[in-house]
Formats: C-alpha cells, structure tokens, sequence
C-alpha cells in the first residue's frame, strides 16, 4: 500500500505541475497581449513628436518629457481648451447615462423578479431583443428619429442611444441579483412594521449595491467608450465626446502621436480608476448573478 | 394577545386551489399546530394570516377586528420564517431592534427591549454579531427573538425548527412550548412533522390537499381521525389500513377478506358498518392495539410476517394481513422472524371502521 502510493506521487505530481506551467505561460501571454501597447502608449506619451517617429523605436525614451500633458491639461492653449471640454462631455453623457441606468434599472429589475403581471415573460424578453443585433443596425433608424425628436448634435441623443443599450443588460443582470435574495426577507420586513417600499428600500436595496455597482460600471463604460453613433449624431466640435475628439482632433493637426497617446491614455483613467476601487463588487455580481443557489 | 378566526378561507393560484375552504378559531393564549403533507396550503394559509398574499375568499379575524386587506406591519403578528429570514447586513442586535425602530419606539426604550429579549434567549454575547457568523440553533434564537421582542397579538410559525438537527430540534422544541406556557402568547405553528405537532400543540388543525381534514386537540385526533387521511398521517408508525368487504354470517356482521377468513364485529362495531354505504369497509388499528399470536387462537386472524425491526424498547413487526402491510408492536422478548405465519388478534373496543367510499370515520347511529 506505501509502497504503491510512494512510487506513483512523484509521477502523477510532475503531471500537474506540467498543467500549472501551461497555464502559467499562457497567462503570461495573455498579460503581455493585453498590457503591452498600454505600456506603450504611456511611453510613447513622454517622448518628444521627434523621438516618437525614430526607427528603430526607441524603448526608452531617451528624454523623457511631460509636455504633451500639460499641452493637454492648460485650459490657455487651444489644444487644452479642446480636450478638457470633449472630456466633459464624455464624463457628463456617461454620469447621465449611468444615473438614468441605474435609476430605471433598480425598480424594473425588481418587478420582474418579484412581481408577476399580465405579460411578465413577453416583455422581459422584449427587453433582450435589442441586444440580438449587432448595434450599427440601428444607426440609421436612430438617426432618424433623433432628427424628428431635434435632438441631433445634442447630448440628450447620446444618453438616450446608450440606454437602449445599457438597460436591457442592466434588468438581466440586476433581476439575477433580486432573484438571489429571498423574499422572506421582504416578508419578514413587511411583517416587521415596513410598508413594502421600506422593505426594498432598508432590506433589499442595501443587499443589491454589488449589483447595482456592476451595473452602473457597465452602462458608464460602455458610454465612455461608445464611437460609431457619437461619431453620427455629433457633429459640432463644442459637443464632442472624448473618442470621437481625440480622433477628429488629431488627424487634422498632422499626427501628434505622443499627444494623441497622452490623450488617450488620460481617457482611459477614469476607467481603471473605476475598476480598481469597485471590482471587488464587479467580480462579485457578475458570479453571483450567474448562480442560483 | 388575541383570538384568530379563520372564515372559508380561500386561496388559489390559477386553478389550483391552495387553501380551499379553511374555517378554525384560534383562542387567545393558544398553541395551535397546522399540520399536513409538504404542499399541503400550510404556508399558505399562514401568509394569508400574515397578510403576505392577498386572499380570494373568505375572512381572518383578529381580535376583534376584519384584518382582510390590512397591511401586515398594521396586523400586529410577528412570524418566524423556516429560513430565519435574518437581515445578513445587520448585526443581531440591530435584526432585534429593526422591528421597533420601525415602531418609532424611543432609542433608550428600544436598548432595553433587545436586551432583554437577548437575556431570555441566551444570546447577549452575540448581539454585535452578523447573522452569518451564527450556528443554525443561534440563527434560530435570533429569529424567535425578533417575534419576541414586540409583544404581537398573535405569533405565527413556518417551520420553524425543520433546519436543526435532530438533538436541536427537540431541545427547541421544549423551548418554545415552555416561551408559550409563559407567555400565554397565540401561536400558529406548522409543521410537517406530526410529532412535534402532536407533543407541542394544544390543538391541531390537520390539513391535506388544500382542505382543513379535522381540527382537534392531538389526544382527540389521535383516538378520533375523523377520516382515512387524519387515521394513517397521525401516529407513528402509522396506524393500518385494511381494505375489507361487510357481509353477514350466522347472522353476525363480520368483515371479511378475499383470504377467506371472516372478522365477527362487536355489537357496536356492527352498528357502525350497518350505517356504511356500502359494502367497502376499512379497518383500522394502531400497532399497539394489534395482538400478535403464535399459533392460531379463536378470533385471530392469520397473516404473514413482512419485515421486523427491533429497536429497543418494542420490536415493530409488519406482516402482510389481506394484501396490506399491517403493523404491530410486541416486546423485544417475543421472536419472530420473516415469512413466519402468525396471527393477529384485533381489539373490538379500539379498531376505527372507515367507509371504503368516502374515506370518512363511521359512526354508530
Ligand atoms: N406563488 C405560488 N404560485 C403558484 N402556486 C403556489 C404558490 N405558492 C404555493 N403554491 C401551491 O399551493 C400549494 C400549497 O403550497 P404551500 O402552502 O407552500 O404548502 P406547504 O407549506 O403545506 O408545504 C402547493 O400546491 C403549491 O404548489
Ligand atoms: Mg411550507
């Protein structure tokens, strides 16, 4: 019995360890696939216009400079005036888009978890609909109907797009969450002396903030990020969101690319800085939404 | 503190009738257990009491007041859920305090309350504590501490001790038959197990398919099941079942079996087939009313031993008697072993009679 089990543990562990080293390597790959041109673009963003085009690239740069961003972040120069206001157009459409998201979200998310109402099941999934078409579908009709609505060329068509995409995943994945709490603690609340709006309010809501967190991360991403239909509906510069800015802005002043890299890599900030302090909870609901227990 | 009544309570979901036609009086200070089969509209009807569903027909009573389309928080109840139900984000002391912070009571009152509601559970040393760090038992406690705190008319119960362990579960058990000896309080507790039912209630309403079967004190729905249903749920082992055919010999009413042998009934009992409405007739014995012989004696019927489980105290013996499995209790001196032929004397005085049709009990007229 020793003796078997003394001979075969050597064997059967240089098996695992060959899996872990797999995987190891191929994470390591995946790493360097997804850091290295961000990597890139930060040192790219600290060379000079000069060094930036050199071949062979410099790795390093050989002199280092921080002046793309303070061109980028002076409210004096035309150039910083530009970026800092199509980064308040972004941040103002994604806050919006974020707000409202969550707002209309909560309460749909809970009725259709807790409720049951005449054509429950037809519009739940009539909410899914949308996102069976790739988006550029509805760019057209969209179009159309901002220009009836005179909303083309303002934010409100913007955030009115990206709910339309946010939302129904936003229900989904919050309606998970609402499933997952059991309604004995609503009952028990209730019971307990809380109308029904208290009992959602002090037990239920508190109990969704992972979800209402993952929820929010998701529809502000997708605003900060969205190009095609900005790029449509937005045509005067003073209303542009920051992808569509950076792009239009550059390509017309001969490529800057540090400039272009340090701009790119600023838009990029509110993002990480978003995931770094909520991921906990992103991780979190996107596992426990998932799962019913 | 106060009385509950139940009148032709109604509840269906679609078609299906959950709770159909449910009439019972809950005295102030009762202990009253509601008491079937898993799906049998318990936890139905007492979120019809709670006022957690909305009724279809009928009307609930309590106290003196119509509470049909009363909020629950204004039906002055507090429940015990069977998965406790415990706020996860709050601590113990605040699951405790919630229902009367709810109330507007004022904080120092409030303090006093939890404490000592925790006092008489035992759990001061857990109050900072978060539900989750608790054992099952704990939770338990925090749960019944919740309904105590408030001193509501009525206390209403959904299993609550189904989630313990055996050894807990009876520990409870005493606990909260000792919490409604004290309290005087009105309860209405279900549960699935009989026996708890039985050891703790004062009366039991025994439900089955949505219909209230018979609604008693135990030791009366124990010697009396009104029907077949009531007879073989309560008690345990349960009591046997034998189907039987009525019919006359030497002009003596007898049962008898398609195994040929005949059961001579007692006057009494002969009266009571003679109002069946037909020839169907069950009987019914429980295991420790069933005599089990040797060798063939007058009046004993023959019959073959199934299976034998001694545990202890009594040896249970099932052995086939007309096709039905019967069960039989005889001390653990007594041997026998399966397949042996042996036969059972039943005693005219406490077998029950059913009309094989209606399921029903049958009385002498
Ligand atoms: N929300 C509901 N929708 C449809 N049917 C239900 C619902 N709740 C309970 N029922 C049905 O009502 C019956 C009684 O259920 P319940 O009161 O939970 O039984 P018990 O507590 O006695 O096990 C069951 O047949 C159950 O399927
Ligand atoms: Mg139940």
């Amino acid at each position: 019995m020793t003796s078997i089990s003394n001979n075969q543990a050597p064997r059967s562990r240089r098996r695992i360890d060959g899996w872990r080293w797999t995987g190891r390597i191929f994470l390591v790959l995946m790493l360097m696939y997804t850091a290295l041109p961000m990597i890139w673009m930060l040192l790219t963003s600290i060379k000079s216009g000069f060094a930036a085009m050199q071949f062979p690239p410099q790795w390093w740069p050989s002199e280092p400079t921080l002046a793309s961003y303070q061109k980028l972040l002076d409210p004096q120069n035309s150039v910083g005036q530009d970026f800092l206001r199509f980064f308040w157009n972004s941040l103002f459409v994604s806050v919006c888009t974020t707000v409202l998201a969550v707002f209309v979200a909560v309460p749909a998310a809970y009725a259709f978890s807790r409720f049951t109402f005449p054509g429950r099941q037809f519009l739940f999934f009539a909410v899914l609909l949308r996102n069976m078409f790739p988006a550029v579908i509805f760019l057209v009709p969209l179009f159309i109907l901002m220009r009836v609505l005179g909303l083309v060329n303002t934010h409100g068509s913007l955030i009115l797009t990206y709910l339309t995409f946010g939302l129904p995943l936003a229900i989904w994945l919050l309606k998970g969450f609402y499933d997952n709490i059991p309604i004995q603690l609503e009952q028990a609340a209730r019971i307990d002396g809380a109308t029904r709006f208290q009992a959602f309010l002090l037990i239920v809501m508190p109990l969704s903030v992972p979800g209402i967190i993952a929820t929010a991360i998701y529809s502000f991403i997708g605003a900060w990020n969205e190009y095609i239909y900005a790029a449509t509906f937005i045509t005067k510069n003073e209303q542009l969101t920051l992808p569509v800015g950076i792009q239009r802005f550059f390509s017309e002043n001969t490529t800057d690319f540090p400039g272009l890299m340090a701009a790119s890599f600023m838009m990029s900030v509110p993002v990480v800085v978003l995931f770094l302090l909520l991921q906990r909870y992103f991780v979190r609901a996107l596992t426990e939404g998932a799962v019913k227990h | 503190m106060a009385q509950v009544v139940l009148k032709d309570l109604i509840k269906t979901y679609g078609s299906v009738y959950a709770v159909n036609n449910v009439s019972l009086t809950v005295n102030d200070g009762e202990f009253v257990a509601l008491v079937g089969p898993s799906g049998c509209g318990k936890t139905t009807t007492l979120n019809l009491v709670a006022g957690l569903i909305p009724i279809t027909g009928g009307d609930i009573v309590i106290g003196d007041r119509v509470v049909n389309d009363l909020d629950p928080k204004d039906r002055d109840i507090a429940m015990v859920f069977q998965n406790y139900a415990l706020y996860p984000q709050k601590s113990v002391y605040n699951n405790l305090a919630f229902p009367l912070q709810m109330r507007r009571l004022p904080k120092d009152e409030i303090d006093r309350k939890v404490r000592d509601a925790a006092k008489v559970l035992d759990m001061t040393h857990l109050l900072e504590r978060k539900p989750r760090e608790l054992s099952g038992g704990q939770q338990q406690r925090v749960a019944l501490g919740r309904a105590l705190v408030r001193d509501p008319a009525v206390f209403l119960m959904d299993e609550p001790l189904s989630n313990l362990d055996a050894k807990l579960r009876v520990q409870m058990r005493s606990e909260i038959k000792r919490f409604h000896q004290d309290l005087k309080a009105t309860i209405i507790y279900v549960t699935h197990d009989q026996l708890e039912a039985v050891t703790m209630a004062d009366k039991m309403a025994v439900m089955n398919g949505g219909f209230l079967q018979q609604y008693d004190t135990p030791a009366q729905v124990f010697a009396h099941p009104l029907n077949m249903f009531v007879a073989s749920f309560i008690g345990s082992p349960a009591m046997s079942l034998v189907p039987l055919e009525a019919s006359t010999a030497n002009g003596m009413s007898v049962l008898t079996s398609a195994e040929g042998w005949a059961l001579p009934l007692s006057p009494l009992n002969a009266r009571k087939v003679a109002a069946a409405k037909s020839k169907k007739i069950v009987l019914g014995a429980r295991h420790s009313t069933i005599k089990l012989h040797k060798s063939a004696q007058p009046g004993a019927i023959p019959a073959k031993v199934y299976t034998v489980e001694p545990t202890g105290d009594v040896t249970f013996v099932q052995a086939f008697l007309s096709g039905s499995l019967v069960n039989i209790s005889v001390p653990p001196a007594v041997h026998v072993a399966p397949d042996e032929q042996v036969w059972l004397e039943f005693d005219q005085d406490r077998i029950h009679l059913f009309d094989g049709e209606t399921e029903m009990a049958l009385h002498a007229d």
